[in-house]
């Protein structure tokens, strides 16, 4: 199994407005705080490297305290230059918020030649709340999401110049430079929350499939349907087309690890995740049969979800390393994820570089026959 | 009780009630307010055969992918108009309705025997910025939309099935489709108002908080030429359904003031 650290970079603090997202007022974010935060979070992802991780993840997301990154590509490029070994998985760009997504192609293809292509592109729409935060028509999201791909993916593997005219975007001149160094370009992922459209577009690609704080049982289901996909499209699916993200809090015993999970993964779903319910489902940003499947087993807000039940139906994984490695296993060999996207939050700076040495140390040596593998071989492209 | 007739215009299936006789009257609805036969087109079919569509992805009409802005609404009602022979007509819009009801005017005034607008939205107001409607809750909605919150009831839906849900959801994306951003407006409305060759009867809830009287009523009222303007005290965004009776007979006197209709 290969492992990816991913970092959120949230702002964590308490609240008691009605949503983490859009409204939650910028006063509440304090810049010097903020500058130790982004060092902090930068030094556990360049550590990351050095502890044996395999990639470093970032993303995407606007106007909240979950995650302070809405532009990765910046996190992206203070990486390259700091690390020289891991992939650097930008999960991903919201290619719908953008108004001039060929901006991200020149950007991905900037960040693949400096990096000596070690750069994985990550495309996704952009969640629900950020079609307020940008005012992107979220009734043209999906439209704009596969026409901003079809432009992307021809930049980078087309010789310029050439001239694009869809319905979202057009260019009289479509030829950046640089060009990718990867070829025939970047491998691309579609981190998603599972709708079959999304399901069927990334497996057509091969573009691995990356499920995000998603429940064991529905993440099973998922990569059911991608791996039926992948057969109707004539192909096998690679253990590297599934990856997945689950929250790793790891101590010397169970308990220790618990109250830590408890404190720090639960304040992710219960506050980092808190939303005003009109932000979760703009209109038109899921077509109607998504919308039906949704009400036909209507989900659990997550700011709603208890410990235990984020516990039993495996929204997050904690324990001593012997309990984390057991866990594990579930989704190395009976879900058979090839990548484990997972962050790790400790209660300081300083413990939580203690927690990814212990995991480094005593859970991922375990999970290491692929050693040798260069998980983007023929993987996202 | 009003007929249901199912049409097709030019290819888009359109659900539509109609009753009353007399002349010709289009009501356009708002969000939210299509398939719906209320006390307002009751007494206006005392007077006029009245004819309510229901938008394309309200109530039983089924969503137009092709409508990307609403003078493709507009000029979608003038389909209708042509394929129900309709030559000319009096023409009554409501909030989202009143928006594509003055588009229609700015394009074919010679179709219209007279325009009747009740807190449209639809243009840039000097001073003003339409609260996000789209980010609002049920509670948010009414306390927004109605000064007399009971008024709200008649829009209340049957349950919370999910077809229910999923036509709210429908016709929310048919209107965020046009009105997402610029939010509720089309930049280049406001200026073309001054063609306007109707007469026109602007309504206004006193107590309108998406859409207040002063500036944007009174803007409205300005920017069309020779508009009058009647405010209704009691009433909030749609006076409509907060007085329709008082609003029912504002129309009937202006449409027999100005119809040009017999």
């Amino acid at each position: 199994m290969k492992f990816y650290y991913f970092h959120l970079m949230p702002y964590i603090i308490d609240h008691d407005e009605p949503s983490s997202w859009v409204t939650l007022s910028n006063r509440h974010y304090d810049p010097a705080l903020g500058h130790t935060l982004y060092n902090q979070y930068l030094d556990q992802l360049e550590a990351a490297e050095r502890l044996g991780w395999d990639g470093l993840c970032v993303n995407e997301h606007h106007q909240n305290c979950y995650g302070t990154m809405p532009s990765p590509n910046v996190m992206a490029a203070m990486l390259v230059r700091r690390t020289s070994r891991a992939k650097i998985a930008i999960l991903g760009n919201g290619l719908p918020l953008r108004e001039n997504p060929l901006r991200i192609a020149e950007e991905i293809a900037m960040l693949d030649v400096a990096s000596g292509g070690r750069v994985i592109s990550g495309f996704v729409r952009g969640i629900s709340a950020e079609y307020f935060s940008t005012a992107v028509n979220p009734t043209h999201s999906r439209e704009r999401f596969y026409e901003a791909a079809e432009l992307i993916l021809r930049a980078w593997t087309e010789e310029g110049p050439f001239p694009f005219d869809g319905r979202y975007y057009r260019y009289p001149y479509v030829n950046p430079w640089p060009r990718p160094l990867q070829k025939p370009h970047p491998p691309v992922w579609c981190p998603s929350q599972g709708s079959s459209e999304t399901v069927e577009w990334a497996a057509k690609r091969r573009f691995p499939y990356l499920m995000v704080f998603t429940p064991i049982t529905r993440i099973a289901q998922i990569y059911g349907e991608y791996r039926e996909a992948c057969e109707r499209h004539g192909y096998q699916a690679s253990r590297y087309q599934l990856t997945v993200n689950v929250p790793i809090v790891v101590a010397e015993n169970d308990a220790k690890a618990r109250a830590l999970a408890e404190k720090h993964v639960m304040w992710v779903f219960n506050v980092g995740l808190r939303m005003h319910p009109p932000f979760w489902r703009p209109p038109g940003y899921m077509t109607e049969a998504s919308l039906r499947r949704l009400l036909a087993n209507p989900p659990k807000p997550p700011s709603e979800l208890g410990f235990e039940e984020a516990d039993r139906e495996g929204y997050l994984i904690y324990g001593s390393p012997a309990t984390v490695r057991d866990k594990l296993r579930v989704f190395s060999d009976e879900l058979k994820a090839g990548i484990l996207c997972s962050g790790m939050t400790g209660p300081s700076h300083e413990q939580t570089l203690e927690m990814m040495q212990l995991f480094a140390e005593e859970v991922m040596p375990h999970f290491r026959e692929d050693a040798r593998v260069d998980e983007t071989v023929g993987v996202g492209r | 009780m009003p007929a249901l007739r199912e049409l097709s215009i030019r290819g888009t299936p359109v659900h539509m009630l109609q009753d009353g006789a007399g002349s010709p009257l289009l009501f356009l609805h708002g969000a939210g307010g299509g398939g719906r036969w209320l006390d307002f087109q009751t007494q206006l079919a005392k007077a006029f055969s009245v004819y309510c569509p229901s938008h394309p992805g309200h109530g039983g009409s089924p969503a137009a992918e092709w409508i990307e802005h609403v003078s493709d609404l507009a000029f979608h009602y003038l389909d209708l108009l042509d394929a129900l022979e309709l030559e000319r007509a009096h023409l009554v819009g409501a909030s989202f309705g009143g928006w594509i009801a003055a588009e229609i005017a700015t394009m074919a005034s010679h179709r219209l025997a007279s325009l009747v607008l009740i807190d449209p939205v639809g243009i840039r107001v000097d001073g003003w910025i339409y609260p996000f409607l789209f980010a609002m809750d049920i509670p948010e909605i009414v306390t927004t939309v109605f000064h007399n919150p009971l008024a709200a009831l008649a829009l209340a839906p049957p349950d919370q099935s999910a077809e229910t849900l999923a036509l709210q959801y429908r016709q929310g994306t048919a209107i965020a489709r046009v009105a997402w951003n610029p939010h509720l407006y089309d930049p280049l409305l406001r200026r073309r108002l001054g063609r306007i060759a109707t007469p026109t009867l602007v309504c206004w809830g006193a107590h309108d908080r998406l859409a207040p009287l002063a500036p944007c009523g009174e803007t409205w009222a300005r920017e069309i030429p020779g508009a009058r303007l009647r405010v209704f005290a009691d009433s909030g965004h749609v006076p409509h359904l907060e007085e329709p009776d008082a609003v029912a007979t504002a129309v009937r006197e202006f449409c027999r003031l100005h119809g040009g209709l017999r």
